[in-house]
């Protein structure tokens, strides 16, 4: 990096800032810095399936049909009385797990079925994920975790859309489930939008889970980035700076917070334009 | 008889065994940061609330940032400040054994953590208590540390309990992590250490996440159960329609 600078540059920062400029800008840093978009991608990607799961999680739960209003009842609960980690690590897990028994009933011989604690049966059942399909499988984690809590955030705004306003579109003739997916699921965003915030707050935090599935996220570079180095060679290079790398990082996941918190801000101004609200 | 040779068999009566000692240790965490975590938290929110500018700015930076960032990045930043201060200041003092131990450790990263979080729920409450009722308390000739104490204070408490107990499993739910940034000591190991080496024997997740996840379910019930006596304890001198009422599903968000 320091290279492409041009000489006044350096010399008005100092021999001293460029020789720092061009540690924390050298290859391991650059990928540090890349492996954002592992973040990014979880938490976005997260977020949209939240928002399915949390859609149907609702629907369920204002089921009129029992089992229905049972299986969503349950899943909110189950996950909701269970932490975060444990349902995130065990997600991706268990559907490696799922697929392999699956692929191990084809491709193993009956004897290798028939061992105990050995896993898989035989080699051809193993499934070797890559990091984007752990990744790929971390959102989906996030989407039913998260998805349970929207869940609720999204049955509670389904309630505080006016009744008038949904018996006024029956009256008109719409079916129930007209009247529920044109009216009810679109006016409730409005009351949704401060809860679903406060999800996408937990998901955002949860993001830095990703390393406990051995993605090489921001996390796992910063434990690898400060860890104390050594070189047979030419010595120690820097002492224990952990510390430095994760006071990066809790102060990225604020200014993350700070930024979500202004674009919430702002959509729930818009999306409440010409609303009536009690806490106007 | 065969009934108890049978339960002695079972895998997943041996798994419930097994996680009783280790889910002591997520009690532990939990219990050792609440009484802790409580009082600091309600001096935060009323640091907050304070007029004096810089206490009160000082406290809302506080909470904001441990609200506004992962406690898993919390912990791992406190044990590396931890870790990088020992050869300079815990060494010398004969202290590292405590300081550095996942049992001291632990407990102080989730008192930070939970403090941050109660106090904005505290903060909210204060500033619902009824304006009126401070007024009456200062019309009848009360101090302030007399109107607080017999208004503010018992309104408060009474206001936030069933947010606050929702915080309270939320830090339950958090001692799941303290042992992926700590390390391990000898057999003292929670409810996810020791799914996860079951795990790692006999690659049986489903039995073992379950019931590690059962305990989980079980104890936050019990601290809803817990949690809603005190409530109505709190709410005893109200209209039973009129009190605050806490169930196992009332705030879902920290």
């Amino acid at each position: 990096m320091i290279e492409f600078l041009p000489q006044w540059f350096i010399s008005l920062i100092g021999e001293n800032w460029a020789e720092k400029l061009d540690y924390i800008t050298n290859g391991k840093h650059l990928l540090w810095y890349a492996s954002i978009r592992f973040t990014l991608i979880a938490a976005f990607g997260g977020a949209l399936l939240v928002v399915f799961f949390g859609l149907l999680g609702a629907s369920l739960k204002q089921s009129r049909f029992w089992p229905f209003k049972l299986v969503g009842d349950t899943y909110t609960t189950i996950v909701r009385g269970v932490p975060d980690v444990l349902f995130f690590l065990f997600f991706p897990l268990a559907f490696e797990q799922t697929v392999e028994y699956f692929s191990a009933r084809s491709h193993c011989t009956a004897e290798e079925l028939a061992q105990v604690g050995v896993w898989p049966p035989c080699d051809a059942a193993q499934w070797y994920l890559t990091q984007n399909e752990y990744l790929l499988l971390a959102c989906v984690s996030f989407g039913i975790i998260y998805g349970a809590f929207a869940a609720n955030v999204i049955h509670g705004a389904m309630a505080a859309v006016p009744k008038g306003q949904l018996e006024a579109a029956a009256s008109y003739g719409f079916s129930s489930r007209q009247v529920y997916w044109r009216f009810q699921v679109r006016q409730m965003w409005v009351y949704a939008l401060p809860g679903l915030s406060n999800v996408w707050m937990l998901l955002l935090k949860a993001t830095s889970f990703l390393s406990l599935l051995q993605i090489a996220d921001i996390v796992l570079w910063a434990e690898r980035l400060g860890a104390p180095n050594y070189f047979a060679r030419v010595g120690p290079v820097h002492p224990d700076w952990r510390w430095k790398y994760y006071l990066v990082l809790f102060l990225f996941y604020i200014l993350m917070t700070m930024l979500s918190e202004r674009f919430f801000e702002r959509l729930q101004a818009k999306a409440s334009r010409g609303m009536q609200l009690a806490n106007d | 008889m065969a009934v108890i040779e049978w339960l002695a068999d079972n895998a997943f009566v041996k798994d419930i065994m097994i996680m009783a000692k280790p889910a002591l240790f997520n009690i532990y965490f939990a219990l050792a940061s609440i009484p802790i975590g409580f009082p600091l938290a309600v001096a935060l929110a009323l640091g907050k609330n304070s007029t004096h500018r810089l206490l009160s700015n000082f406290c809302r930076g506080y909470i904001y940032a441990f609200r506004g960032s992962p406690l898993f990045i919390q912990f791992f930043m406190f044990y590396s400040i931890a870790l990088s201060m020992n050869r300079a200041y815990w060494k010398p003092w004969g202290i590292d054994d405590i300081v550095l131990h996942p049992l001291f450790l632990g407990p102080v990263v989730l008192i930070f953590n939970t403090s941050a979080y109660a106090a904005e729920i505290f903060y909210g409450s204060l500033r619902t208590v009824s304006k009126g009722e401070t007024e009456a308390a200062m019309a009848v000739g009360m101090s302030r540390w007399q109107t607080f104490r017999s208004v503010t204070w018992p309104n408060m408490i009474r206001l936030a309990w069933p947010a606050y107990t929702n915080e309270v499993i939320f830090l339950f739910h958090a001692t799941a992590i303290v042992y992926f940034t700590l390390p391990v000591i000898n057999e003292q190991k929670d409810l996810m250490n020791m799914a996860g080496e079951l795990f790692e024997r006999d690659y049986n997740i489903f039995l073992h996440f379950s019931v590690a996840a059962l305990y989980f379910l079980v104890i936050s019930i019990g601290i809803f159960w817990i949690a809603g006596m005190i409530n109505k304890r709190l709410n005893r001198h109200l209209l039973s329609d009129a009190s605050v009422k806490i169930g196992f599903k009332p705030n879902y968000m920290r």
